[in-house]
C-alpha cells in the first residue's frame, strides 16, 4: 500500500516536473498595441527575432485600451505584459500606480532621447503632427505653417483636426495666434479655444488615422493636422498630398509594463530588444515613424529618412506630455464646455 | 459589438411589457399566475450575477471614486458642457424616434397591405438591412453623405447645387443614420401589431360615414398604438445610449452622452465621473419605462383601463 502510493506520487511529481520543463520551453508573453499596420510593424521589427533570440513566444493583442488596463491592475488579473500607449497616459498611469518600474539593467537608457523614457516607460517611437494639404483644394499655393489653418480667404475649405483633447490642437492655435514655443507652457486656454472659434464652423475632427487619411485624400478637408506616417503613406500611395514641417508638434508613443504583469522579465527583456538600436531602425524603416534610439539614425533607409520627423528636427516643438499627464483632465473640461457650446 | 447586443433586452421588456396582464384579477388567479415563478430562477440568477451585480459596483462607483460623496454628480451639474450633451443626447434620440416612425409607418402599412408572399419579402429585406454589420452601414452613408460623396457630387454635375451641402459631421448626418438604422425596430412591433387589427373594424367605421381620414385618424391609428408606443421607446432608449453612428456620422459639436462616457473611462481613467453620468442615463431610462408602461392601458401600472 505504502510502496503503491509512493509511486503514485512519484508519477504525479513526474508529470508536474515535466509540465515545467514544457512550460519553460514554451514560455510566451503579450504584447498589446493599437493593431493596423503599426503593430504588424512593431510584430516584425521587435516581436519576431525577440522570439528568435530568446525562445520566448510574444502574443499579439490588442487594441490598447487604458480603461482595460486599468481594469486589470484593479482585480489583480493583469493579462497584458508589454504595452503601447500614448506618452501622456504614460506618465498620468505611473503617477497613479498602474505601471511597474523599468529595470534599466537591463534597457539601455543613456541610448535613448530623454524625452523619450521615464522611470515606467520608454519610447515606442515618435512623430510629429504636420500640416498637411490636399493640392487639388490649395492650388499653387503651398500653406507654410499652422496660421494657414486659419487662413480661410488663401485656403478655403474644411479643416481637419484631431478630436481627442489630447496634446496638439491647443499647441498649435497658440503657435499660429504668434506665441513663441518656449511661452507655449502654461497653456493660455482662453487665448487658444478664442483663436479655434475663428474656425470653428469649418473644423471636420477625425479620431482614427484611417479616417484623417480619407479626409484629406477625399478633398473632404482642404487643410488640417495629421500624424506624419499617415500623410507619407498617402504620398507614396501618389495621392495629391502636400506636407509643411515647419512647426512640426513632436509627440511620442511609449512601452509600459501594467503593474503585476504575470512575464514581468521577458517583457523588460522585450523592452529592450524593442528599444535598442536596430529594432527602432527597422520599425522606422518599415512605418516612417522615427525611432527613439540615437544610434538608430545611421541605420534609417537614405530614401526614407528625409520623411521622418529626425529630418526635421530644427523646425521641431516638442509637445510637453508631463503638463498633459498633470493637467490633462482640466484642460479636457474646458475643452469639451467650449466644443458643445 | 456592444452594439449590436443591445437591442435584445430592450426588446425583451418591451415584449414583457406587452404581454403583461389584461387585468388585475383577483388572489386565486393570482397564485395561479405566480406557480409558474420558479422556472424563472435560473434566468433570474444569471441576470443578477452578470447584470445587476456589475451595474450595482458601476453605481457605486459614481459615489465612491475618487472620494466618497456626490463630488462626481455635483461636477456634472455645474458643468455646461454636460447639460449640453445631455440636451444632445434628448435632442437625437427625440429626433431619431421622429422620423424612423414617420418612416416606419407607412413601411409597416405597406408591408401589412401588401399580398401574402410578397409582404413577407419587404419584411425580409427590413430584416437583412438590420443583420448587416452596422459598420458598414454607418460607412455607407459616409460615403453618400459626404461632400466629396455621391449624393453631392450627383447634384453638383446636375448644376443643382453649386457648394456641397454640409449633410455630414454634423446633426444632420447623425439624424439621418441613426434613423435608418432604427427603422426596423419601428417596423417590426408596428407590422405585429397592425396584422392583428381586423380589418371589419375598418369596414364598420366607412360604412357608418367616416371618411377616409377620420376612419384612419379615429380608428386605424388608435388601434396602432401599443406598436407606436412600444417601438417608439424601443428607438428612443436605444438611441440614448448610442455610440458608433454618432462617432462616425456627427461633428464633435453634437457630443452625445455616450461618447461623453467613453472619453472619461477611456482616455482620462475618470470612472466616478463616468458611472455618474451612466446612473443619470440609466435613471432617465427607468423614468421613461415607467411612464411608457403608465400610458399601457393593459399594464399593471397603468393609470386608467379605458382605452
Amino acid at each position: 500500500m505504502m510502496v503503491l502510493k509512493k509511486s503514485a506520487l512519484t508519477l504525479i511529481a513526474a508529470g508536474l516536473l515535466g509540465m515545467g520543463v514544457a512550460n519553460a520551453a514554451e514560455q510566451s508573453m503579450s504584447f498589446v498595441s493599437w493593431g493596423g499596420t503599426t503593430q504588424d510593424a512593431q510584430k516584425e521589427a521587435w516581436a519576431d527575432p525577440f522570439t528568435d533570440a530568446t525562445g520566448i513566444k510574444v502574443l499579439q493583442d490588442g487594441p490598447t485600451d487604458y480603461g482595460k488596463l486599468k481594469a486589470m491592475v484593479e482585480s489583480g488579473n493583469v493579462q497584458w505584459d508589454v504595452v503601447d500607449v500614448e506618452a501622456d497616459f504614460a506618465l498620468r498611469a505611473a503617477s497613479e500606480g498602474l505601471l511597474e518600474p523599468l529595470d534599466f539593467n537591463v534597457i539601455a537608457r543613456d541610448k535613448i532621447d530623454p524625452r523619450f523614457v521615464s522611470d515606467h516607460g520608454v519610447g515606442s517611437f515618435y512623430f510629429s503632427f504636420v500640416l498637411g494639404y490636399n493640392q487639388k483644394r490649395s492650388g499653387d499655393k503651398a500653406p507654410q505653417d499652422w496660421s494657414a489653418l486659419f487662413d480661410t480667404t488663401t485656403f478655403p475649405g474644411k479643416r481637419a483636426l484631431y478630436k481627442w483633447p489630447s496634446p496638439g490642437v491647443i499647441e498649435l492655435a497658440l503657435l499660429a495666434d504668434g506665441v513663441t514655443p518656449d511661452k507655449l507652457y502654461p497653456l493660455d486656454l482662453d487665448r487658444a479655444f478664442t483663436k479655434l472659434d475663428t474656425i470653428k464652423k469649418d473644423i471636420i475632427w477625425w479620431g482614427s488615422g484611417a479616417q484623417s487619411q480619407q479626409f484629406l485624400a477625399s478633398g473632404e478637408a482642404a487643410i488640417g493636422q495629421f500624424w506624419n506616417g499617415r500623410v507619407h503613406a498617402l504620398m507614396q500611395e501618389g495621392a495629391s498630398v502636400g506636407v509643411s514641417w515647419k512647426q512640426n508638434l513632436v509627440m511620442a508613443d511609449f512601452l509600459v509594463i501594467p503593474k503585476g504583469a504575470k512575464n514581468k522579465e521577458a517583457a523588460m527583456k522585450f523592452l529592450a530588444q524593442a528599444s535598442s538600436a536596430a529594432g527602432q531602425a527597422e520599425f522606422a524603416n518599415l512605418t516612417a515613424y522615427a525611432p527613439v534610439n540615437v544610434d538608430s539614425v545611421s541605420l534609417l533607409e537614405p530614401d526614407l529618412a528625409s520623411s521622418l520627423p529626425t529630418a526635421h528636427a530644427a523646425d521641431q516643438i516638442t509637445l510637453d506630455y508631463a503638463y498633459w499627464a498633470k493637467n490633462g483632465a482640466e484642460i479636457a473640461t474646458r475643452w469639451n464646455e467650449w466644443l458643445v457650446k | 459589438m456592444k452594439m449590436a447586443a443591445r437591442p435584445t433586452p430592450a426588446a425583451n421588456l418591451a415584449a414583457r411589457a406587452s404581454r403583461a396582464p389584461t387585468a388585475q384579477s383577483h388572489s386565486g388567479e393570482q397564485a395561479v399566475r405566480w406557480r409558474g415563478a420558479t422556472y424563472l430562477l435560473p434566468a433570474l440568477l444569471f441576470l443578477g450575477l452578470f447584470f445587476l451585480v456589475p451595474l450595482l459596483g458601476l453605481l457605486l462607483r459614481g459615489v465612491l471614486e475618487p472620494t466618497p460623496g456626490l463630488g462626481n454628480y455635483e461636477q456634472l451639474f455645474a458643468s455646461s458642457a454636460y447639460s449640453k450633451v445631455l440636451f444632445n443626447t434628448f435632442a437625437v434620440a427625440s429626433l431619431v424616434t421622429l422620423f424612423s416612425l414617420l418612416l416606419g409607418f407607412p413601411l409597416a402599412w405597406a408591408i401589412t397591405l401588401t399580398p401574402n408572399g410578397w409582404g413577407r419579402w419587404l419584411l425580409n429585406i427590413v430584416l437583412l438591412s438590420m443583420w448587416t454589420s452596422l459598420l458598414a452601414r454607418t460607412y455607407s452613408w459616409l460615403v453618400l453623405l459626404q461632400s466629396s460623396g455621391v449624393i453631392n457630387s450627383t447634384l453638383q454635375s446636375l448644376g443643382l447645387i453649386n457648394e456641397p451641402l454640409a449633410m455630414v459631421h454634423n446633426l444632420t448626418g447623425v439624424v439621418i443614420g441613426m434613423s435608418y438604422i432604427m427603422i426596423p425596430f419601428i417596423v417590426l412591433p408596428l407590422q405585429a401589431t397592425m396584422s392583428a387589427i381586423d380589418p371589419m373594424v375598418l369596414q364598420a367605421g366607412s360604412i357608418c360615414g367616416a371618411s377616409p381620414l377620420r376612419s384612419f385618424f379615429k380608428v386605424f391609428l388608435p388601434l396602432c398604438r401599443p406598436g407606436i408606443f412600444s417601438g417608439g421607446l424601443m428607438v428612443f432608449v436605444m438611441s440614448l445610449g448610442y455610440y458608433v453612428t454618432p462617432a462616425l456620422l456627427g461633428g464633435a459639436q453634437n457630443m452625445m452622452l455616450p461618447e461623453f462616457i467613453i472619453q472619461q473611462v477611456q482616455s482620462f481613467l475618470n470612472w466616478g465621473l463616468a458611472s455618474a453620468a451612466a446612473a443619470l442615463l440609466i435613471l432617465i431610462t427607468l423614468v421613461l419605462f415607467y411612464v411608457y408602461l403608465k400610458l399601457q392601458a393593459e399594464s399593471p401600472v397603468a393609470s386608467s383601463t379605458a382605452r
